[in-house]
């Protein structure tokens, strides 16, 4: 089984997911097996504006265990990205990083804030 | 925490209540929703950037991204744009929407967009419904001071899929510093009239790596144009585009 921990940065408390990557997928957006996939399919709420399609950078993720376990990330994954303040060596989009070994031990932070968005305000 | 996935995940948190204001359909399988904040503010957006509706369907909720098809600068209500497409729920629920019905949103949300033009040449490439996101982009390119040269491509299989077409016709005879062209191709050519398009005006013909692009469109073949662009040359961070 590979694991999946989830510490979030607003202080809510670690969640742990044990689960089976040839099961996937778990739920209905973001890549087959990827972070956001095994969450939202155990009851893990993780922002995911564009619906998990690459869009957007809220479902951005830091791994801090297991990096190197996840799948590659594209070319539009790093260009998303390279555009999300907060950005970390070891970011990823929920959406898009997928965890297919069923040994992997990842650990995951949510970052506190949705990052994205961007407001007119200045001009107005 | 299980093995076995439990129900669905719970909905994510909704922010925004918009009323329906207005209801325009641009073809039998393609409508604008026009929508106002029943706070009565004015939803402030950067042009570009999409909502992301809370979609009720039987026992769950999901998140759909809609981009934003009017100027941030006008008053009134916004507007979102959308079409039929097979299997599609969530665009089949907005579809049922009436004027006066509400609708919970999030948002705005995106980094395809365009707050202040760059100085440089601005080429826009769009297919069908994914003109939503360009149509602000374009006018806040047109509205800097001194404005750039601005290029607007915009493909559909048919004349009557090509929307705003009006709209961008007055602007291509009062602003001169924009070039507006349609690509009227069957669906599954759309990308290899574009992609030859692209090749033979900002490839071969010329040395000019300056340019700045934003693709919008649906499929690999954003990605084939994206990719095409920067082998030739061109800056990574001077190709922007959004797929769906």
């Amino acid at each position: 089984m590979a694991k999946l921990r989830i510490q979030f940065e607003n202080g809510d408390p670690e969640k742990v997911i044990e689960f089976d990557p040839a099961k996937a997928p778990f739920h209905h957006d973001g890549k087959p097996g990827s972070i956001l996939d095994v969450m939202l399919g155990h009851g893990v709420h993780l922002e995911h504006a564009c619906g998990g399609n690459c869009a957007c950078t809220t479902c951005h993720v830091i791994v801090k265990q297991g990096f190197n376990k996840l799948g590659e990330s594209s070319e539009q994954e790093e260009d998303l990205l390279d555009r999300a303040p907060g950005l970390t060596p070891t970011s990823r989009l929920g959406c898009q990083a997928v965890i297919d070994d069923p040994d992997a031990e990842i650990v995951v932070v949510i970052p506190r804030f949705t990052i994205n968005q961007v407001s007119e305000a200045a001009e107005e | 925490m299980t093995a076995e996935p439990p129900a669905a995940a719970p909905a994510r948190r909704t922010t925004l209540i918009a009323r329906v204001e207005s209801i325009f359909d641009h073809a039998a399988d393609t409508r604008s929703l026009f929508l106002s904040l029943t706070g009565g503010k004015h939803q402030r957006f950067v042009p570009g950037q999409f909502i992301s509706i809370t979609i009720p369907l039987n026992d769950e909720t999901r998140s759909r991204p809609y981009s934003i098809a009017s100027d941030p600068k006008e008053s009134g209500p916004f507007e979102i744009c959308f079409n039929r497409v097979e299997g599609g729920r969530g665009v089949a629920w907005l579809f049922e929407r009436q004027i006066g019905d509400l609708i919970d949103f999030s948002g705005p949300f995106g980094a395809f967009t365009i707050d202040r033009a760059p100085a440089a040449e601005l080429c826009f490439i769009a297919e069908g419904t994914a003109i939503a996101p360009i149509r602000p982009m374009l006018k806040r390119a047109l509205a800097s001071s001194p404005s750039p040269k601005v290029e607007l491509i915009y493909a559909a299989p048919d004349r009557e899929h090509i929307l705003y077409a009006g709209e961008f016709d007055a602007l291509a005879r009062t602003a001169p510093s924009l070039s507006y062209e349609t690509v009227i191709a069957p669906a599954e050519k759309i990308y290899d009239r574009l992609f030859e398009l692209a090749q033979a005006r900002w490839v071969t013909a010329d040395a000019d790596r300056t340019r700045h692009f934003y693709i919008c469109g649906v499929g690999k073949g954003v990605i084939r144009l994206r990719d095409l662009l920067r082998g030739a040359g061109y800056e990574r961070r001077s190709v922007h585009y959004e797929q769906w």
